[in-house]
Protein backbone atom coordinates (compact mmCIF):
# COMPACT_ATOMS: atom_id res chain seq x y z
CA UNK A 1 0.00 0.00 0.00
CA UNK A 2 1.20 3.20 -0.58
CA UNK A 3 0.92 5.69 1.82
CA UNK A 4 -1.24 8.34 0.95
CA UNK A 5 -3.17 11.46 2.29
CA UNK A 6 -6.53 10.14 3.29
CA UNK A 7 -7.47 9.70 6.82
CA UNK A 8 -8.87 5.99 6.25
CA UNK A 9 -7.82 4.00 3.68
CA UNK A 10 -9.61 0.69 2.79
CA UNK A 11 -8.85 -1.68 0.45
CA UNK A 12 -10.17 -4.54 -1.10
CA UNK A 13 -12.16 -5.58 2.02
CA UNK A 14 -13.60 -9.04 2.37
CA UNK A 15 -15.28 -10.26 6.09
CA UNK A 16 -17.48 -14.02 6.09
CA UNK A 17 -19.37 -15.38 8.74
CA UNK A 18 -18.39 -19.05 9.25
CA UNK A 19 -18.85 -19.44 5.15
CA UNK A 20 -21.34 -16.44 4.33
CA UNK A 21 -19.55 -13.47 2.52
CA UNK A 22 -21.19 -10.25 3.78
CA UNK A 23 -18.27 -8.25 2.12
CA UNK A 24 -16.49 -8.39 -0.90
CA UNK A 25 -13.87 -6.67 -2.40
CA UNK A 26 -14.70 -3.37 -0.26
CA UNK A 27 -12.41 -0.42 -0.90
CA UNK A 28 -13.24 2.85 0.31
CA UNK A 29 -11.62 6.18 1.62
CA UNK A 30 -12.40 8.86 4.16
CA UNK A 31 -10.23 12.33 3.69
CA UNK A 32 -9.56 14.32 7.26
CA UNK A 33 -12.20 16.52 7.85
CA UNK A 34 -15.10 14.91 5.73
CA UNK A 35 -18.35 13.07 6.21
CA UNK A 36 -18.66 10.16 4.59
CA UNK A 37 -21.83 8.23 4.55
CA UNK A 38 -22.42 4.37 3.28
CA UNK A 39 -25.73 3.70 2.39
CA UNK A 40 -27.61 0.42 1.89
CA UNK A 41 -30.67 -1.95 2.17
CA UNK A 42 -30.78 -3.88 5.37
CA UNK A 43 -28.81 -7.08 5.33
CA UNK A 44 -26.16 -5.03 2.81
CA UNK A 45 -23.15 -5.30 4.96
CA UNK A 46 -23.10 -1.44 6.63
CA UNK A 47 -22.79 -3.01 10.19
CA UNK A 48 -20.31 -5.58 9.25
CA UNK A 49 -17.83 -2.92 7.51
CA UNK A 50 -18.22 -0.63 10.98
CA UNK A 51 -17.64 -3.46 12.87
CA UNK A 52 -14.83 -4.78 11.32
CA UNK A 53 -12.86 -1.55 10.89
CA UNK A 54 -13.60 -1.30 15.15
CA UNK A 55 -11.87 -4.76 15.23
CA UNK A 56 -14.86 -6.48 16.94
CA UNK A 57 -15.37 -8.60 13.87
CA UNK A 58 -12.02 -9.92 12.04
CA UNK A 59 -11.62 -9.88 8.17
CA UNK A 60 -10.14 -12.18 6.02
CA UNK A 61 -8.52 -10.27 3.59
CA UNK A 62 -7.60 -6.70 2.19
CA UNK A 63 -6.24 -3.65 3.94
CA UNK A 64 -6.76 -1.35 6.45
CA UNK A 65 -4.95 1.82 7.02
CA UNK A 66 -5.20 5.13 9.55
CA UNK A 67 -3.30 7.73 9.14
CA UNK A 68 -1.00 5.63 7.12
CA UNK A 69 -0.36 3.29 9.66
CA UNK A 70 -1.90 -0.60 9.76
CA UNK A 71 -5.25 -0.70 11.96
CA UNK A 72 -4.42 -2.63 15.06
CA UNK A 73 -6.77 -5.56 15.36
CA UNK A 74 -7.69 -5.41 18.93
CA UNK A 75 -10.99 -3.58 19.90
CA UNK A 76 -9.62 -1.02 22.39
CA UNK A 77 -6.58 -0.62 20.34
CA UNK A 78 -8.43 0.57 17.72
CA UNK A 79 -10.17 2.97 19.67
CA UNK A 80 -6.76 4.17 21.13
CA UNK A 81 -5.89 4.95 17.59
CA UNK A 82 -8.27 7.45 17.38
CA UNK A 83 -11.33 5.65 16.06
CA UNK A 84 -14.71 5.12 18.03
CA UNK A 85 -17.95 4.11 16.78
CA UNK A 86 -21.41 4.70 18.26
CA UNK A 87 -22.72 1.59 17.90
CA UNK A 88 -26.23 0.53 16.16
CA UNK A 89 -28.69 0.39 18.61
CA UNK A 90 -26.63 3.17 21.01
CA UNK A 91 -25.68 -0.05 23.27
CA UNK A 92 -25.60 2.65 26.41
CA UNK A 93 -25.09 1.02 29.72
CA UNK A 94 -28.60 1.46 30.71
CA UNK A 95 -27.53 0.84 34.53
CA UNK A 96 -24.74 3.13 35.11
CA UNK A 97 -26.09 6.75 35.05
CA UNK A 98 -25.50 9.71 32.42
CA UNK A 99 -22.26 10.81 34.01
CA UNK A 100 -21.00 7.31 34.70
CA UNK A 101 -21.97 6.57 30.83
CA UNK A 102 -19.78 9.66 29.71
CA UNK A 103 -16.78 8.55 31.69
CA UNK A 104 -16.38 5.17 30.44
CA UNK A 105 -16.61 7.23 27.24
CA UNK A 106 -13.02 8.86 28.41
CA UNK A 107 -11.57 5.71 29.48
CA UNK A 108 -8.56 5.48 27.44
CA UNK A 109 -7.72 9.60 27.82
CA UNK A 110 -4.37 10.06 29.25
CA UNK A 111 -5.33 13.98 29.79
CA UNK A 112 -7.41 13.50 32.50
CA UNK A 113 -7.58 16.89 33.38
CA UNK A 114 -9.57 18.16 31.10
CA UNK A 115 -12.28 16.10 31.20
CA UNK A 116 -14.73 18.01 32.92
CA UNK A 117 -14.28 20.80 30.88
CA UNK A 118 -14.53 18.19 28.27
CA UNK A 119 -17.80 16.63 29.87
CA UNK A 120 -18.78 20.88 29.44
CA UNK A 121 -18.79 20.78 25.84
CA UNK A 122 -20.59 17.69 25.58
CA UNK A 123 -23.29 19.19 27.41
CA UNK A 124 -23.10 22.28 25.15
CA UNK A 125 -23.88 20.31 22.75
CA UNK A 126 -26.69 18.16 24.52
CA UNK A 127 -28.10 20.05 27.01
CA UNK A 128 -30.40 17.69 27.87
CA UNK A 129 -28.01 15.64 29.18
CA UNK A 130 -26.65 17.84 31.63
CA UNK A 131 -30.22 17.80 33.28
CA UNK A 132 -30.01 13.93 33.22
CA UNK A 133 -26.55 13.85 34.71
CA UNK A 134 -27.44 11.62 37.30
CA UNK A 135 -30.55 9.80 35.78
CA UNK A 136 -29.56 6.03 34.91
CA UNK A 137 -29.13 5.73 31.29
CA UNK A 138 -31.47 2.83 31.16
CA UNK A 139 -34.35 5.47 31.69
CA UNK A 140 -33.95 8.24 28.86
CA UNK A 141 -35.83 8.45 26.38
CA UNK A 142 -34.58 6.99 22.69
CA UNK A 143 -33.77 10.22 21.54
CA UNK A 144 -31.71 10.68 24.68
CA UNK A 145 -29.73 8.05 24.23
CA UNK A 146 -28.85 8.75 21.31
CA UNK A 147 -27.33 11.52 22.22
CA UNK A 148 -26.02 9.88 25.14
CA UNK A 149 -24.13 7.05 22.69
CA UNK A 150 -22.49 10.51 20.48
CA UNK A 151 -21.80 12.33 23.65
CA UNK A 152 -20.04 8.90 25.18
CA UNK A 153 -17.90 8.77 21.82
CA UNK A 154 -16.99 12.20 21.63
CA UNK A 155 -15.59 11.81 25.16
CA UNK A 156 -12.58 9.26 23.56
CA UNK A 157 -11.49 12.65 21.30
CA UNK A 158 -11.95 10.67 18.36
CA UNK A 159 -10.11 11.40 14.86
CA UNK A 160 -12.50 9.51 13.25
CA UNK A 161 -16.06 9.51 14.61
CA UNK A 162 -18.34 6.65 13.49
CA UNK A 163 -22.00 6.09 13.37
CA UNK A 164 -23.49 2.98 12.66
CA UNK A 165 -27.51 4.02 11.83
CA UNK A 166 -28.34 7.17 14.21
CA UNK A 167 -31.59 7.46 12.82
CA UNK A 168 -32.51 4.00 13.99
CA UNK A 169 -35.71 4.37 15.85
CA UNK A 170 -36.23 7.60 15.98
CA UNK A 171 -38.82 10.17 15.39
CA UNK A 172 -38.20 12.65 12.75
CA UNK A 173 -37.85 15.45 14.54
CA UNK A 174 -35.19 14.12 16.84
CA UNK A 175 -33.49 12.52 13.70
CA UNK A 176 -33.38 16.05 12.15
CA UNK A 177 -31.75 17.39 15.38
CA UNK A 178 -29.45 14.67 15.46
CA UNK A 179 -28.38 15.30 11.92
CA UNK A 180 -28.49 18.97 12.79
CA UNK A 181 -26.00 17.95 15.67
CA UNK A 182 -23.58 15.94 13.21
CA UNK A 183 -23.05 18.69 10.94
CA UNK A 184 -22.28 20.86 13.60
CA UNK A 185 -19.81 18.48 15.10
CA UNK A 186 -17.88 18.24 11.74
CA UNK A 187 -18.37 21.80 10.40
CA UNK A 188 -17.71 23.53 13.96
CA UNK A 189 -15.00 21.06 15.17
CA UNK A 190 -13.55 19.75 12.47
CA UNK A 191 -14.31 16.38 13.33
CA UNK A 192 -14.19 13.40 10.25
CA UNK A 193 -17.25 11.46 10.18
CA UNK A 194 -18.18 8.07 8.57
CA UNK A 195 -22.04 7.25 9.15
CA UNK A 196 -24.14 4.22 7.55
CA UNK A 197 -27.48 4.87 7.05
CA UNK A 198 -30.47 3.06 5.74
CA UNK A 199 -32.03 6.30 5.63
CA UNK A 200 -30.43 7.39 2.69
CA UNK A 201 -31.78 10.86 1.60
CA UNK A 202 -30.64 12.55 4.75
CA UNK A 203 -27.35 10.71 4.78
CA UNK A 204 -27.02 11.88 0.98
CA UNK A 205 -27.96 15.18 2.10
CA UNK A 206 -25.56 15.73 4.70
CA UNK A 207 -22.18 14.15 3.72
CA UNK A 208 -19.92 15.13 1.60
CA UNK A 209 -18.93 11.92 -0.41
CA UNK A 210 -20.89 8.79 -0.09
CA UNK A 211 -20.71 5.22 -1.07
CA UNK A 212 -23.96 2.69 -1.59
CA UNK A 213 -23.64 -0.60 -0.75
CA UNK A 214 -25.33 -3.59 -1.88
CA UNK A 215 -25.10 -7.28 -0.55
CA UNK A 216 -21.63 -6.67 0.46
CA UNK A 217 -20.39 -4.99 -2.35
CA UNK A 218 -19.54 -1.15 -3.15
CA UNK A 219 -21.65 -0.63 -6.46
CA UNK A 220 -21.65 3.48 -6.76
CA UNK A 221 -19.74 6.29 -5.15
CA UNK A 222 -20.03 10.28 -5.65
CA UNK A 223 -20.36 13.16 -4.14
CA UNK A 224 -23.59 12.94 -2.02
CA UNK A 225 -25.30 15.75 -4.51
CA UNK A 226 -24.56 13.34 -7.29
CA UNK A 227 -26.43 10.57 -5.81
CA UNK A 228 -29.01 12.21 -4.63
CA UNK A 229 -29.63 13.11 -8.11
CA UNK A 230 -28.85 9.59 -9.85
CA UNK A 231 -31.94 8.03 -10.99
CA UNK A 232 -30.61 4.83 -10.10
CA UNK A 233 -30.21 5.63 -6.74
CA UNK A 234 -33.57 7.45 -6.67
CA UNK A 235 -35.24 4.51 -7.34
CA UNK A 236 -33.71 2.24 -5.39
CA UNK A 237 -32.81 4.02 -2.09
CA UNK A 238 -34.51 6.97 -2.21
CA UNK A 239 -39.06 5.22 -3.30
CA UNK A 240 -38.48 8.15 -6.04
CA UNK A 241 -39.19 7.15 -10.00
CA UNK B 1 -28.17 -12.99 76.61
CA UNK B 2 -24.41 -13.14 76.68
CA UNK B 3 -24.19 -16.40 75.07
CA UNK B 4 -26.80 -14.86 72.06
CA UNK B 5 -24.09 -11.83 71.50
CA UNK B 6 -21.40 -14.50 71.58
CA UNK B 7 -23.07 -16.83 69.04
CA UNK B 8 -24.29 -13.28 67.23
CA UNK B 9 -20.70 -11.86 66.48
CA UNK B 10 -19.44 -15.64 65.85
CA UNK B 11 -22.02 -15.67 63.26
CA UNK B 12 -21.35 -12.54 61.39
CA UNK B 13 -17.66 -13.38 61.25
CA UNK B 14 -18.50 -16.77 59.54
CA UNK B 15 -20.91 -14.68 57.77
CA UNK B 16 -18.37 -12.11 56.76
CA UNK B 17 -16.52 -15.27 55.05
CA UNK B 18 -19.16 -16.63 53.19
CA UNK B 19 -19.56 -12.80 51.83
CA UNK B 20 -15.75 -13.37 50.49
CA UNK B 21 -16.76 -16.32 48.68
CA UNK B 22 -20.30 -15.18 47.30
CA UNK B 23 -18.46 -11.83 46.07
CA UNK B 24 -15.44 -13.70 44.13
CA UNK B 25 -18.31 -15.65 42.54
CA UNK B 26 -20.95 -13.08 42.01
CA UNK B 27 -18.07 -10.92 39.95
CA UNK B 28 -16.96 -13.50 37.75
CA UNK B 29 -20.78 -14.34 37.66
CA UNK B 30 -21.37 -10.74 36.35
CA UNK B 31 -18.62 -10.33 33.47
CA UNK B 32 -18.47 -13.98 32.38
CA UNK B 33 -21.89 -15.40 33.11
CA UNK B 34 -20.35 -18.50 34.03
CA UNK B 35 -19.93 -20.05 37.76
CA UNK B 36 -16.26 -20.34 38.38
CA UNK B 37 -16.38 -23.82 40.15
CA UNK B 38 -12.59 -23.33 40.74
CA UNK B 39 -13.08 -21.02 43.54
CA UNK B 40 -13.03 -23.85 46.03
CA UNK B 41 -10.14 -25.50 45.20
CA UNK B 42 -8.45 -21.93 45.20
CA UNK B 43 -9.78 -21.14 48.68
CA UNK B 44 -8.01 -24.64 49.68
CA UNK B 45 -5.01 -23.75 47.96
CA UNK B 46 -4.94 -20.36 50.29
CA UNK B 47 -5.36 -22.14 53.26
CA UNK B 48 -2.90 -24.82 52.45
CA UNK B 49 -0.08 -22.29 51.31
CA UNK B 50 -0.88 -20.47 54.50
CA UNK B 51 -0.61 -23.41 56.46
CA UNK B 52 3.26 -24.21 55.10
CA UNK B 53 3.99 -20.18 55.43
CA UNK B 54 3.61 -21.15 59.26
CA UNK B 55 4.06 -24.06 59.82
CA UNK B 56 7.22 -25.36 57.55
CA UNK B 57 8.68 -21.80 56.68
CA UNK B 58 7.94 -20.47 60.39
CA UNK B 59 6.24 -17.00 58.89
CA UNK B 60 4.20 -15.06 61.72
CA UNK B 61 0.57 -14.78 60.71
CA UNK B 62 0.62 -11.41 58.64
CA UNK B 63 3.30 -12.98 56.85
CA UNK B 64 1.83 -16.30 55.91
CA UNK B 65 -1.06 -14.25 54.98
CA UNK B 66 0.66 -12.34 52.45
CA UNK B 67 1.93 -14.94 50.97
CA UNK B 68 -1.07 -17.13 50.66
CA UNK B 69 -2.56 -14.07 49.36
CA UNK B 70 -0.24 -13.61 46.37
CA UNK B 71 0.29 -17.29 45.19
CA UNK B 72 -3.39 -17.69 45.26
CA UNK B 73 -3.74 -14.44 43.06
CA UNK B 74 -0.76 -16.29 40.85
CA UNK B 75 -3.08 -19.86 40.49
CA UNK B 76 -6.17 -17.49 40.24
CA UNK B 77 -4.63 -15.48 36.85
CA UNK B 78 -2.92 -18.74 35.60
CA UNK B 79 -6.44 -20.27 35.45
CA UNK B 80 -7.93 -17.47 33.44
CA UNK B 81 -4.88 -17.43 31.10
CA UNK B 82 -4.56 -20.77 30.48
CA UNK B 83 -8.16 -22.42 31.09
CA UNK B 84 -10.91 -19.51 30.40
CA UNK B 85 -9.12 -17.08 28.37
CA UNK B 86 -8.47 -19.50 24.96
CA UNK B 87 -12.50 -20.36 25.23
CA UNK B 88 -13.33 -17.03 25.51
CA UNK B 89 -11.53 -16.31 22.48
CA UNK B 90 -13.33 -19.10 21.03
CA UNK B 91 -16.36 -18.00 21.92
CA UNK B 92 -17.40 -21.03 23.34
CA UNK B 93 -20.37 -21.51 24.93
CA UNK B 94 -20.37 -21.18 28.90
CA UNK B 95 -21.16 -24.81 29.15
CA UNK B 96 -17.13 -25.37 28.11
CA UNK B 97 -16.39 -22.40 30.53
CA UNK B 98 -17.51 -24.09 33.56
CA UNK B 99 -16.34 -27.83 32.40
CA UNK B 100 -12.96 -26.20 31.92
CA UNK B 101 -13.33 -24.45 35.72
CA UNK B 102 -14.28 -27.88 37.23
CA UNK B 103 -10.95 -29.25 35.64
CA UNK B 104 -9.06 -26.56 37.34
CA UNK B 105 -10.78 -27.55 40.61
CA UNK B 106 -10.17 -31.14 40.33
CA UNK B 107 -6.61 -30.88 39.86
CA UNK B 108 -6.05 -28.38 42.31
CA UNK B 109 -7.40 -29.95 44.97
CA UNK B 110 -5.54 -33.79 43.59
CA UNK B 111 -2.38 -32.40 43.21
CA UNK B 112 -3.35 -30.48 47.41
CA UNK B 113 -4.46 -34.13 48.26
CA UNK B 114 -1.24 -35.70 46.82
CA UNK B 115 0.94 -33.72 48.34
CA UNK B 116 -0.24 -33.14 51.60
CA UNK B 117 -2.79 -35.92 52.13
CA UNK B 118 -6.45 -35.84 52.72
CA UNK B 119 -6.53 -35.22 56.68
CA UNK B 120 -8.35 -32.52 58.59
CA UNK B 121 -5.26 -30.27 60.09
CA UNK B 122 -5.68 -27.65 62.49
CA UNK B 123 -4.58 -24.66 61.60
CA UNK B 124 -1.32 -24.07 63.75
CA UNK B 125 -2.20 -20.13 65.32
CA UNK B 126 -2.03 -20.47 68.97
CA UNK B 127 -5.77 -20.20 70.62
CA UNK B 128 -5.26 -17.12 72.10
CA UNK B 129 -7.28 -15.79 74.95
CA UNK B 130 -10.84 -14.41 74.21
CA UNK B 131 -11.65 -10.62 74.69
CA UNK B 132 -14.05 -9.90 77.84
CA UNK B 133 -17.02 -6.77 76.76
CA UNK B 134 -19.18 -7.35 79.69
CA UNK B 135 -19.10 -10.73 80.78
CA UNK B 136 -19.18 -11.30 76.95
CA UNK B 137 -16.07 -12.98 75.61
CA UNK B 138 -15.62 -13.00 72.23
CA UNK B 139 -12.96 -14.77 70.73
CA UNK B 140 -9.75 -13.14 68.97
CA UNK B 141 -9.83 -14.70 65.79
CA UNK B 142 -13.28 -14.02 65.23
CA UNK B 143 -12.64 -10.60 65.84
CA UNK B 144 -9.87 -10.11 63.14
CA UNK B 145 -11.67 -12.50 60.41
CA UNK B 146 -14.35 -10.00 60.55
CA UNK B 147 -12.85 -6.89 60.17
CA UNK B 148 -9.98 -7.80 57.84
CA UNK B 149 -13.21 -9.74 55.66
CA UNK B 150 -15.00 -6.47 55.78
CA UNK B 151 -12.18 -3.93 55.25
CA UNK B 152 -11.46 -6.06 52.56
CA UNK B 153 -14.65 -5.78 50.96
CA UNK B 154 -15.30 -2.11 51.73
CA UNK B 155 -11.44 -1.65 49.47
CA UNK B 156 -13.26 -3.43 46.67
CA UNK B 157 -16.28 -1.34 47.21
CA UNK B 158 -14.41 1.51 46.82
CA UNK B 159 -12.15 0.09 44.13
CA UNK B 160 -15.85 -0.55 41.94
CA UNK B 161 -17.41 2.27 42.58
CA UNK B 162 -14.59 5.08 42.67
CA UNK B 163 -12.11 4.28 40.44
CA UNK B 164 -11.39 4.28 36.64
CA UNK B 165 -10.74 0.52 36.47
CA UNK B 166 -14.04 -0.25 38.64
CA UNK B 167 -15.82 1.56 36.11
CA UNK B 168 -14.22 -0.53 33.51
CA UNK B 169 -15.29 -3.27 35.01
CA UNK B 170 -18.86 -2.39 35.98
CA UNK B 171 -19.35 -1.30 32.36
CA UNK B 172 -18.02 -4.81 31.25
CA UNK B 173 -20.57 -6.29 33.50
CA UNK B 174 -23.46 -4.69 31.53
CA UNK B 175 -22.06 -5.31 28.12
CA UNK B 176 -18.65 -6.33 27.74
CA UNK B 177 -18.62 -5.87 23.50
CA UNK B 178 -19.55 -2.15 24.15
CA UNK B 179 -17.41 -1.98 27.07
CA UNK B 180 -14.30 -2.96 24.23
CA UNK B 181 -16.02 -0.39 22.00
CA UNK B 182 -15.24 1.99 24.45
CA UNK B 183 -11.51 1.41 24.69
CA UNK B 184 -11.50 -0.54 27.52
CA UNK B 185 -9.05 -3.87 27.10
CA UNK B 186 -11.00 -6.98 27.78
CA UNK B 187 -8.08 -9.06 28.68
CA UNK B 188 -6.81 -6.53 31.44
CA UNK B 189 -10.14 -6.56 32.66
CA UNK B 190 -10.04 -10.20 33.09
CA UNK B 191 -7.05 -10.18 35.00
CA UNK B 192 -8.21 -7.54 37.44
CA UNK B 193 -11.17 -9.68 37.79
CA UNK B 194 -9.08 -12.62 38.82
CA UNK B 195 -6.23 -11.23 40.98
CA UNK B 196 -9.11 -9.72 43.10
CA UNK B 197 -11.21 -13.17 43.39
CA UNK B 198 -7.46 -14.99 44.12
CA UNK B 199 -7.33 -12.27 47.08
CA UNK B 200 -10.58 -13.07 48.24
CA UNK B 201 -10.30 -16.88 47.96
CA UNK B 202 -7.23 -17.07 49.58
CA UNK B 203 -8.14 -14.87 52.64
CA UNK B 204 -11.54 -16.82 53.12
CA UNK B 205 -9.24 -19.92 53.03
CA UNK B 206 -7.09 -19.14 55.84
CA UNK B 207 -9.92 -17.88 57.94
CA UNK B 208 -12.42 -20.60 57.40
CA UNK B 209 -9.02 -23.15 57.94
CA UNK B 210 -8.38 -21.47 61.24
CA UNK B 211 -12.59 -21.63 62.50
CA UNK B 212 -12.54 -25.28 61.56
CA UNK B 213 -10.02 -27.10 59.78
CA UNK B 214 -7.73 -27.11 56.73
CA UNK B 215 -7.99 -29.76 54.15
CA UNK B 216 -7.89 -30.48 50.76
CA UNK B 217 -11.97 -31.13 50.04
CA UNK B 218 -12.67 -27.43 52.75
CA UNK B 219 -13.86 -25.79 49.69
CA UNK B 220 -17.06 -27.60 50.04
CA UNK B 221 -17.95 -24.86 51.78
CA UNK B 222 -18.54 -22.67 49.32
CA UNK B 223 -21.88 -24.35 48.68
CA UNK B 224 -22.76 -21.83 51.47
CA UNK B 225 -21.56 -19.04 49.66
CA UNK B 226 -23.80 -20.24 46.67
CA UNK B 227 -27.09 -20.88 48.92
CA UNK B 228 -26.01 -16.80 50.66
CA UNK B 229 -25.95 -15.14 46.86
CA UNK B 230 -29.66 -16.54 46.11
CA UNK B 231 -30.63 -15.75 49.46
CA UNK B 232 -29.82 -12.27 48.78
CA UNK B 233 -30.63 -12.43 45.12
CA UNK B 234 -28.53 -13.71 42.16
CA UNK B 235 -25.44 -11.68 40.78
CA UNK B 236 -25.45 -8.60 43.08
CA UNK B 237 -22.90 -7.68 45.34
CA UNK B 238 -24.48 -6.12 48.22
CA UNK B 239 -27.11 -8.96 48.10
CA UNK B 240 -24.33 -11.74 48.27
CA UNK B 241 -23.07 -9.97 51.31
CA UNK B 242 -26.79 -9.66 53.35
CA UNK B 243 -27.22 -12.81 52.46
CA UNK B 244 -23.83 -14.16 53.49
CA UNK B 245 -24.39 -12.32 57.24
CA UNK B 246 -27.92 -13.65 57.33
CA UNK B 247 -26.59 -17.46 56.82
CA UNK B 248 -24.02 -17.29 58.78
CA UNK B 249 -26.16 -16.07 61.96
CA UNK B 250 -28.44 -18.43 61.09
CA UNK B 251 -26.00 -21.19 61.23
CA UNK B 252 -24.47 -20.03 64.33
CA UNK B 253 -28.04 -19.85 66.13
CA UNK B 254 -29.17 -23.22 65.24
CA UNK B 255 -25.79 -24.59 66.64
CA UNK B 256 -25.78 -23.08 69.22
CA UNK B 257 -29.21 -23.77 70.61
CA UNK B 258 -30.06 -26.76 68.36
CA UNK B 259 -26.96 -28.97 67.43
CA UNK B 260 -24.28 -28.69 64.79
CA UNK B 261 -25.15 -31.52 63.02
CA UNK B 262 -28.97 -29.76 61.72
CA UNK B 263 -26.62 -26.66 60.95
CA UNK B 264 -26.71 -27.30 57.25
CA UNK B 265 -30.41 -28.90 57.16
CA UNK B 266 -31.33 -25.36 58.51
CA UNK B 267 -29.43 -23.42 55.55
CA UNK B 268 -30.87 -25.67 53.12
CA UNK B 269 -34.60 -25.16 54.75
CA UNK B 270 -33.55 -21.43 55.02
CA UNK B 271 -32.96 -21.16 51.14
CA UNK B 272 -36.30 -23.40 49.88
CA UNK B 273 -38.14 -20.99 52.33
CA UNK B 274 -36.75 -17.74 51.04
CA UNK B 275 -37.26 -18.86 47.81
CA UNK B 276 -41.14 -19.76 48.35
CA UNK B 277 -41.77 -16.05 49.65
CA UNK B 278 -38.68 -14.08 47.65
CA UNK B 279 -38.44 -15.86 44.44
CA UNK B 280 -35.72 -13.49 43.24
CA UNK B 281 -33.86 -13.20 46.34
CA UNK B 282 -34.16 -10.98 49.12
CA UNK B 283 -32.37 -8.21 47.15
CA UNK B 284 -33.25 -9.60 43.93
CA UNK B 285 -34.14 -6.66 40.83
CA UNK B 286 -33.55 -6.49 37.30
CA UNK B 287 -31.29 -8.37 35.88
CA UNK B 288 -29.56 -5.96 33.91
CA UNK B 289 -28.21 -4.24 37.83
CA UNK B 290 -25.29 -6.73 38.40
CA UNK B 291 -22.88 -4.95 40.17
N1 LIG C 1 -23.27 -12.50 13.59
C1 LIG C 1 -23.63 -12.86 12.33
N2 LIG C 1 -23.58 -14.15 11.96
C2 LIG C 1 -23.93 -14.53 10.71
N3 LIG C 1 -24.32 -13.68 9.76
C3 LIG C 1 -24.39 -12.38 10.07
C4 LIG C 1 -24.04 -11.89 11.37
N4 LIG C 1 -24.22 -10.55 11.40
C5 LIG C 1 -24.64 -10.21 10.17
N5 LIG C 1 -24.74 -11.29 9.37
C6 LIG C 1 -25.15 -11.29 7.96
O1 LIG C 1 -24.29 -10.43 7.23
C7 LIG C 1 -25.02 -9.64 6.33
C8 LIG C 1 -24.78 -8.18 6.60
O2 LIG C 1 -25.33 -7.84 7.85
P1 LIG C 1 -25.16 -6.39 8.49
O3 LIG C 1 -23.77 -5.97 8.35
O4 LIG C 1 -25.73 -6.42 9.86
O5 LIG C 1 -26.10 -5.53 7.53
P2 LIG C 1 -26.69 -4.06 7.72
O6 LIG C 1 -26.06 -3.43 8.88
O7 LIG C 1 -26.39 -3.38 6.42
O8 LIG C 1 -28.17 -4.23 7.91
C9 LIG C 1 -26.47 -10.05 6.46
O9 LIG C 1 -26.78 -10.98 5.45
C10 LIG C 1 -26.54 -10.70 7.81
O10 LIG C 1 -27.52 -11.70 7.82
MG1 LIG D 1 -26.87 -2.65 10.58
Amino acid sequence: MPATSALLEIHDLSVYYGGIRALHGVSLRVERGEIVAVIGANGAGKSTLMKTIAAVKSYQNGTIFFEGQPLPKDTHKVVTSGITLVPEGRRIFAPLSVRENLLVGAYTRSNRQDLEKNMEEVFQLFPRLKERIHQRGGTLSGGEQQMLAVGRALMSQPKLLMLDEPSLGLAPIVIDAMFETIVRLNRDLGLTILLVEQNASLALELCHRAYVLKTGEIVMEGTGKDLLEDPRVRASYLGIK
Amino acid sequence: MELFIQQLVSGVSIGAIYALLAVGYALVYSVYNFTNWAFDAFMAFGAFMAFVGISSLFMPFWLAMILSILLTILLSVGAESMAYRPLRERKAPRLFMMISAMGVNLAVVNIINLIFGGTFRKFPVESVQPIFVGNVSIGRMDLIAGLISFGVLALLWLFLYRTRWGLGIRASAIDIQTAALMGINNNAVAIIIFVITGVLSAIAGVFYGIKYAVYPMMGIVTIKAMIASIVGGLGSLPAAIVGSMLLGVLETLVSGYISSSYRDLFSFLFLIVILLFFPNGLMGKNVDEKL
